[in-house]
């Protein structure tokens, strides 16, 4: 337990020290084994409030600009098909690295700051996106967009009005595996000194303590399905057609 | 119309386009094996034109090149008497519909809006539009009901008349339709190529038909261009000049040995004298339709009853006539009905496929026309009518 | 923004605590750093690393197998995915340490619970995806189902349950860096420690972690390509 010891407390900015005597002395007082204790919850629920809020934060702008720059390198690629295998390679490694370690190696050069988070969280979605994006082109039945070529449209008609549309459910479907995943690991943003409710898990008081890491699962997971179900039902209603099959 | 004084049969009436081919050359690669080698052939305004060829003989690229969904290597293509090369591709295809194989709806889009898709391209009004889309759909016989569901809620056969209907919109000069009717099953296939077969006659366009399959070739095509491997003409002309006198060895293969037969593709049952049945009326006494039966001169050796407006219900057997009177329920069932229109290849077809001796013949209102059989087919075939009147049948009841 | 100089002795410094043992002048007088930590701590987080993807390999690969070629179950195959994804690795590992306790052993239970979802998915997306008429071929031919799931939906399912193991791969390997947090030091020991290991030892550890998960990634993608059927890497016309 050497390591518990040396908890990195500097890194660690906004971990709170001491409320430990709080805990103890309210409702739980002689159950320190108590699995989940209801009345600290509800006592100290108002401590979550910003740390969730930071999260949410972090993600949104996270998944709008990772979405951003893999939907514009997918269509890149979709009309350079050279360009396909590099763009993978490389989404590939940002998704690969570690996010902690990519928070710490940005470190030295954007420092502990909301922006350190936001770009490696924004680079891991850049994979599952680009590659969610180019399948749902690829799919786009040829016949489509034969047709829709044979009958006039520009090439970028074609895209917008024929492909696109087309690819919704992958892209969507992409999103939400974007979404949910980076949800989960903005909870470790907290090395990157930008907050969010990992600043509830780390701290010796709080790693003790499992109330508070239940109740940030809870956040989490609560926060992932909400989204998730927000983009699956935008998913529904942006795809009419998929839903006329048998009738 | 840039020349429409130089040459006043470039467009017909209704708006369709002469296209002709001039040199028409496609190679892949620098010094490749030639697509399409030096095509020339005129199809004047209004006629369907099909390009048949096995597969590998440049048909779909040659008639690719007249929408320049393939870039010619050399020569040229003139629609309406204009280079095509004038033209900007995305707005010669908008005065250009398309068919393909597969359909290509948009499946994304409702019916409706398949339908519209050149017409917004072209940025007409949305009263228009809609308008234009209920036409199209009562003139595919579709209910226009249907334009607010999706391709995946229609039949194969109806999704292809859709195609169609999709690629007349916006009223085009040319049809080019690449094998429109390939992956539809063989009974639905002939209803839609009779179909299309009465809608051309309705809109006269200038039509370019890709198959590989020289009967439905013979069927629709006014002029028939038959390829070889290589994209090589081995012959222009009517399907009567082809089936009598063909030009090559290779057409002689490829149209087959059945040569005869497939004249009967040519021929309509209204071409054909037909044969009268004895006919009987529900609730006549049966000793009348005895009487008719004995006859010697009688051609067809069963009554067949009909209703009150003429319409065929069915054959009476002697059980039948057993009886004091006609009984409104037949003992033997209808069996093929045939229409005065439909083709004899097929009406053929129909009497084998239903194991049936004689087929009763309707028109347009359904009321009995005549009785065709086998007998009168074969004999048909024998005579030497059948040689020389050749001409005379090809022409179509409603070019 | 920093210039390039720092930058340079930022991670020179690193470089330099991976290479030779120093002295930590956060403690003073404790001797940290070096290859040799380097390559037992690397060592450690490989160890932990591979334990528990075998165990989620040898739990969710041959249920993923039953689930699909029995095709039921779907909604719990599917679900469980979405659902691993939602859980916070921080959260997990936290959990499992107050709560069962640390150690190698149930930090390998917990890592699996991270690396099983996305191989069960992948694995029943993989054969659900086989060509139906190719199984029904498989049996007419004679095959036990035992064999049909062997020689045939295997075999096809390659592709999608190398995804599955990659993916749980990247997020073992990225949770195990944390592991010094339920009592077993890995890399991680250098990046939670910055008391001990200082500003060198926290930017030296993100590096080995994230070149010990690139190689892995990489081994991975290599051992994919060569256990992939020649005929299934054809792509069609």
């Amino acid at each position: 337990m050497a390591s518990l010891a040396a908890l990195p407390l500097a890194v660690v900015g906004q971990v709170e020290k001491g409320f430990i005597q709080k805990r103890t002395g309210s409702a739980c007082q002689g159950k320190p084994s108590h699995l989940f204790c209801f009345d600290w919850a509800r006592e100290n629920i108002d401590r979550y409030g910003t740390p969730t809020l930071q999260q949410l934060e972090l993600v949104a702008i996270s998944i709008v600009i990772g979405f951003v720059v893999a939907f514009a390198l997918a269509l890149l690629a979709h009309r350079r098909r050279w360009l396909r295998p590099p763009l993978l390679a490389g989404t590939g490694i940002l998704y690969a690295i570690p996010s902690i370690s990519f928070f710490l190696l940005l470190l030295p050069i954007t420092g502990r700051s909301r922006e350190t988070a936001i770009i490696a969280l924004s680079a891991y979605t850049l994979q599952i996106i680009f590659r969610n994006v180019t399948v749902g082109l690829d799919n786009v039945p040829a016949s489509a967009t034969d047709s829709a070529r044979g009958m006039g449209m520009t090439e970028r008609q074609v895209l917008w009005r024929v492909e696109i549309p087309l690819a919704t459910p992958e892209i969507i479907g992409g999103l939400r595996i974007a979404t949910v995943s980076t949800i989960a690991i903005a909870t470790l943003a907290v090395f990157a000194g930008a907050g969010g409710l990992g600043t509830q898990i780390l701290g010796e008081a709080n790693l003790t303590f499992p109330t508070t890491i239940l109740i940030v699962i809870g956040i989490v997971m609560a926060m992932a399905f909400f989204f998730d179900a927000i983009l699956l039902t935008i998913q529904y209603y942006a795809t009419p057609w998929r839903r006329a099959r048998a009738s | 119309m840039p020349t429409g004084e130089a040459a006043p049969d470039i467009q017909s009436q209704s708006g369709a386009s002469s296209v002709s081919y001039e040199g028409a050359t496609k190679r892949y690669g620098s010094s490749g094996a030639f697509a399409v080698d030096h095509l020339t052939l005129e199809v004047p305004a209004g006629e369907i034109c099909v390009l048949v060829g096995p597969s590998g003989c440049g048909k779909t690229t040659a008639m690719r090149m007249v929408n320049r969904t393939v870039e010619m290597t050399e020569g040229d293509v003139l629609v309406g008497g204009q280079s095509v090369h004038d033209r900007e591709p995305a707005q010669l295809r908008r005065e250009i519909g398309y068919v393909i194989q597969q359909i290509g709806l948009f499946p994304h889009r409702t019916i409706a809006e398949n339908i519209g898709a050149v017409p917004q391209l072209l940025g007409w009004k949305k009263d228009r539009t809609r308008a234009r889309t209920t036409e199209l759909l009562e003139l595919i016989g579709l209910d226009p009901e249907l334009g607010d569901r999706y391709p995946a809620q229609l039949s194969g056969g109806q999704q292809q008349r859709v195609g169609v209907a999709r690629a007349l919109a916006a009223d085009p000069l040319v049809m080019l339709m690449d094998e429109p009717f390939g992956a539809i099953d063989p009974i639905n296939r002939e209803r839609l190529q009779n179909q299309f077969l009465r809608l051309q006659a309705e809109i006269q366009k200038t039509v370019l038909f890709v198959t590989h399959d020289i009967d439905e070739a013979i069927k629709m095509g006014d002029r028939i261009a038959i390829l070889r491997e290589g994209g090589k003409v081995e012959q222009y002309a009517t399907p009567a000049e082809i089936l009598m006198a063909p030009a090559t060895e290779f057409v002689e293969d490829f149209v087959g040995a059945d040569r005869a037969l497939k004249r009967l593709a040519l021929m309509r049952v209204s071409d054909i004298d037909l044969w009268e049945a004895p006919l009987a009326h529900v609730g006549q006494a049966t000793a009348e339709v005895r009487a008719k039966l004995a006859d010697p001169d009688v051609e067809v050796p069963y009554p067949l009853l009909v209703d009150s407006e003429r319409r065929p219900l069915g054959w009476l057997s002697a059980r039948d006539l057993e009886a004091e009177t006609v009984p409104s329920a037949p003992d033997s069932p209808l069996g093929p009905l045939l229409d005065r229109d439909d083709v004899m290849r097929d009406a053929l077809a129909d009497l084998l496929q239903g194991e049936a001796q004689y087929a009763a013949v309707v028109d347009h209102a359904g009321r009995i026309d005549g009785v065709l059989s086998v007998e009168i087919i074969s004999e048909f075939l024998a005579s030497p009518q059948a040689k020389t009147e050749e001409h005379s049948a090809v022409e179509r009841p409603h070019g | 923004m920093i210039g390039i100089a720092p930058l340079f002795a930022s991670f020179g410094g690193a470089i330099e605590f991976i290479l030779t043992p120093q002295t930590s002048n956060v403690t003073g007088g404790n001797t940290v750093g070096g290859l040799d930590q380097v390559i037992e701590l690397m060592l450690a987080q490989l160890e932990v690393t591979v334990l528990a993807l075998a165990l989620s390999i040898l739990i969710a690969l041959p249920l993923g197998l039953y689930l699909g070629h029995k095709g039921v179950g779907e909604v719990a195959a599917v679900g469980l995915g979405n659902a691993g994804r939602a859980i916070p690795e921080l959260g997990l590992i936290a959990l499992m340490a107050a709560v069962i306790g640390v150690g190698l052993g149930n930090l390998t239970i917990a890592l699996a619970v991270l690396g099983i979802p996305p191989i069960l998915t992948n694995t029943f997306v993989g054969v659900r995806e086989v060509d139906a008429a190719t199984v029904q071929a498989a049996r007419g031919m004679g095959m036990t189902e035992l064999e049909i799931v062997r020689k045939v939906e295997a075999p096809m399912a390659v592709t999608s349950v190398f995804t599955g193991i990659r993916t749980a791969t990247i997020g073992i390997v990225a949770t195990a860096t944390i592991a010094p947090l339920a009592g077993v030091a890995t890399l991680g020991e250098f990046i939670l420690g910055e008391d001990v290991y200082g500003t060198d030892g926290v930017l030296a550890g993100a590096i080995l972690v994230a070149v010990l998960a690139l190689v892995l990634e990489f081994s991975l993608a290599a051992l994919q390509r060569r256990m992939t059927s020649k005929g299934l890497k054809l792509r069609p016309a």
